[in-house]
This record gives structure tokens, sequence and C-alpha cells, in this order.
């Protein structure tokens, strides 16, 4: 069965993102995503407020990255938090974001095997023991911790490009796909499908879960006009290859680049087309969202992500999905 | 203890609403700072227990409203909800 997940940008004052977090739990979500970005709210202060104020959701940064925070601290922060609520913490680790990265003046080396390793040392430090390892981004030299970590937990991939998807679904327990529609996920799933057969395992061994940008509401009007500004950056961070894939004009697009980077938001946000709306985003009335998540579960995902913007009043968007779309999917 | 004495004296049928009204106001409110991290602890606390209609839920929320947002939040209370005796007790203790 689909298992239903909710993404929150703790860009907001902690006590929001947990209002949400517990509404999210009640509401019948399965999973609770922290994004993890230097500029906002820590993601493991903002997770361990959700481990206390919450009982059964499963959560996890998605996604941090072993550039900003060394993998032997991710550890031990994963495992700190798995003391807090054990068996209900994943880690989502990917390679990060250039940009973002860039702003903090740190390269991003090798992301492939920077991931590779990362997962490689979290696993074996996951156990308990001493780990020596040498790799050619990380290394660790007899590293343990001086407690014993509550077991193994699983490792979500966020992956875009080819490699990073084969990857992920030979290493990965879960990957995670920015994707909204079934074109990307489709390729994704091709990709991921190839590790998965090389490591000797199923598809449906690994969490496929589609990190959509998402925006619900009884009025289709509305659902899309808060979908637009989140579009609008999606769109302009596309490669071309990608707008291609969409049959998005390149040169639309530069025009939202251009208007972004000049800070004429107004511009940005006023050049989103209908087609750029469908192919990054889910958004709608609920019934026009169940029919795009039926065709993400067809393209092959087992978890539907529900990302920013949500919708126009996140609360009631919340309410609205558990009343209509999860009961969907879940009956 | 005074915001649940406030709130006793709000009519029951019109309590789901002005819930409903006052965590719009503060889930949006831009002054996020001015919640003192006590309060937004035992929201949270009700929140996580039950629902917030409860008498000491509603007081936490309205509370954090008059706080975040106290002008909107008396003219709710005076101009929606018609509780200008609920508003002139709010205006008193601010």
């Amino acid at each position: 069965m689909v298992k239903f997940g909710i993404e929150f940008v703790p860009r907001e004052a902690y006590w929001k993102t947990i209002f949400y977090a517990i509404q999210a739990e009640k509401r019948g979500f399965d999973n609770l995503w922290i994004t993890d970005h230097y500029n906002n709210r820590n993601v493991y202060v903002t997770l361990a407020e959700a481990a206390i104020y919450t009982k059964k959701i499963v959560f996890g940064p998605g996604v941090t990255n072993p550039y900003l925070v060394n993998p032997v601290m991710t550890a031990q922060s994963i495992a700190s938090l798995n003391e807090l609520a054990p068996g209900r913490v994943v880690l989502g680790i990917g390679a990060g974001d250039k940009t973002t990265l860039a702003a903090t003046g740190i390269e991003m080396q090798k992301p492939l095997t920077a991931v590779v390793e990362t997962i490689e040392i979290f696993r074996r430090m996951m156990e308990g023991k001493s780990v020596t390892f040498e790799g050619q981004v990380f290394s660790a030299k007899g590293t343990r911790f001086n407690f014993k970590p509550r077991g193994a937990i699983p490792v979500y991939v966020g992956a875009q490009g080819p490699k990073m998807l084969e990857t992920a679904g030979k290493i990965g327990d879960g990957v995670l796909i920015n994707a909204s529609h079934p074109k990307d996920v489709d390729y994704a799933v091709g990709c991921i499908k190839k590790g998965v057969s090389e490591a000797g395992k199923k598809l449906t061994d690994v969490d496929v879960t589609a990190y959509t940008s998402f925006s619900v509401h009884k009025n289709l009007e509305k659902a899309t006009q808060a979908a637009v500004p989140v579009v609008a950056f999606i769109a302009a961070g596309s490669p071309n290859v990608i707008l291609e894939r969409h049959g998005i004009d390149v040169k639309k697009v530069d025009k939202i680049r251009g208007a972004l980077k000049a800070g004429d938001f107004g511009q940005a946000f006023g050049s989103v087309s209908p087609e750029m709306i469908k192919a990054f985003s889910v958004c709608g009335t609920p019934d026009r969202c169940i029919e795009q998540i039926n065709r993400l579960l067809k393209a092959g995902i087992s978890q539907f992500v529900v990302g920013s913007p949500i919708g126009p009043n996140v609360r009631k968007s919340i309410d609205l999905i558990s009343e209509t779309i999860i009961p969907h999917f879940k009956k | 203890m005074a915001y649940q004495k406030i709130v006793k004296t709000i009519p029951v049928e019109k309590r789901e609403d002005l819930l409903d009204k006052l965590l719009n106001l503060i889930l949006k409110a831009k002054k996020e700072n001015k919640m003192p991290s006590d309060l937004a602890n035992t929201m949270l606390s009700q929140w996580q227990l039950g629902p917030l209609t409860t008498e000491a839920g509603l007081a936490t929320i309205l509370e954090a409203a008059v706080l975040l947002e106290s002008e909107k939040t008396i003219e709710f209370l005076e101009q929606e909800l018609q509780l200008a005796d609920v508003a002139k007790a709010i205006k008193r203790m601010i």
C-alpha cells in the first residue's frame, strides 16, 4: 500500500513546523521529512522536537548532505534521534545543492563517491563497532560511539542524475526523487531498476519516494495560484534536458531565470505557464490530485510525499488531504 | 488562568469557529518571535494530546493570538463573532 509522506522546510519558527507535524500524524501521514539547509532552522533540532511531540510517524532529514555535516556527525545525530523515538527514524542523504554549498565556501567534490562513502561509514557506525575506513572523500580512523546505537536505520538516497539513481537503487533502502510528473518518475525508476537488479534485489525492496511540489484546494484556481512560486523556482533550476522532456520552451524558462536573478518575482511568477505547472507539481482539486497520484503510482512509486507549498492554507490542506485523498488510497 | 476564565464566557457554539480563525492568525503571524517558548510548548503538548477545542486548548490559542496578532484578534472577536465583552476583557489585560 502506498505510504504518504509530508515535507517541511523549517524556515518558520519551530512551533509552526511541529504544529503541522503533529497534525500530519493525526491525519494519517506515514512519514515526515524535514529539509536540511544551513539557512533554515537546524534539521536535527526540528526532528528532536518532532520525536517528542509525535508517537508513530516515521521521520528523518530529507535530505542532509555529507559536505556540510560530516558522515560521523550524521551518524551521531541519527543514533541519538533513534533513542528519542526508537524505530521511527530514517536517514535521507544526498549530494546537496551546489548553489547552497557554494554560499558556504564548500566545493561539491565527487558527489557520487561522497554519498556512497557516507552511507558506508554511517551503516558501520550504526553497528556500534569501531570504524576504520579510507575513502576518496571521507575517512574514519578507529571511529566509534561511546554508546550503543539502537540498531540499523533505513537509508534513503536523494537522487536526480542517472548514476546517482542507479546507485541509490543498488545501496539504498529507499530513493528520494524530486519529481511530480510520471515522465520523470518513469525515467528515474528505469535507472533505479538497473541498480536494484545489480544488487540482486527487487524493486519492491526499495521504497521509491516521490518528493512532489503539491498544492490542493477545493478551488482549482486557488490551488494553482499557490503552486506558482514554487514551480517558478523548480523550472528555473531544472536542466534543459528535463524541460525538453516536458516540451517546455527553454526560452520561457530563461525569462523566469532572468527575472528571479533580478529579484523581479512578479515577472518570474507571471511567466509560469500551465505546462510548467503540469510538469512540476501535483496540483488542483482533491479529485485531480488523486488522478495525478495514481499516475505516479503506476510509474512505480511506493511513497508519495506532499511537499511545498502543500496548499494555500497549509493547515486546511493537510485536513483536506486527510479527508479526501489518503482514504482513496488506503481503503 | 486569566485566558481560561475568558474562554468560559465564550458560547460553546462559537468556539470551533473561533479556534479555526485564531489558528489561521497564529500560524500565519509574521512576528513569530513574540511567541514565548513555554506557551509554544504548552500549545504543542495540548495539540499532541487531543483537540484544541477544550477550554484549556482554546485558552492557550487565544493567549498566543493576542500576543502575536492582538489587533486582528480583537477585531475578529468584536466584528465577526459579536463577542464585545470578550474583546473588552482582553483589551483590559493587554
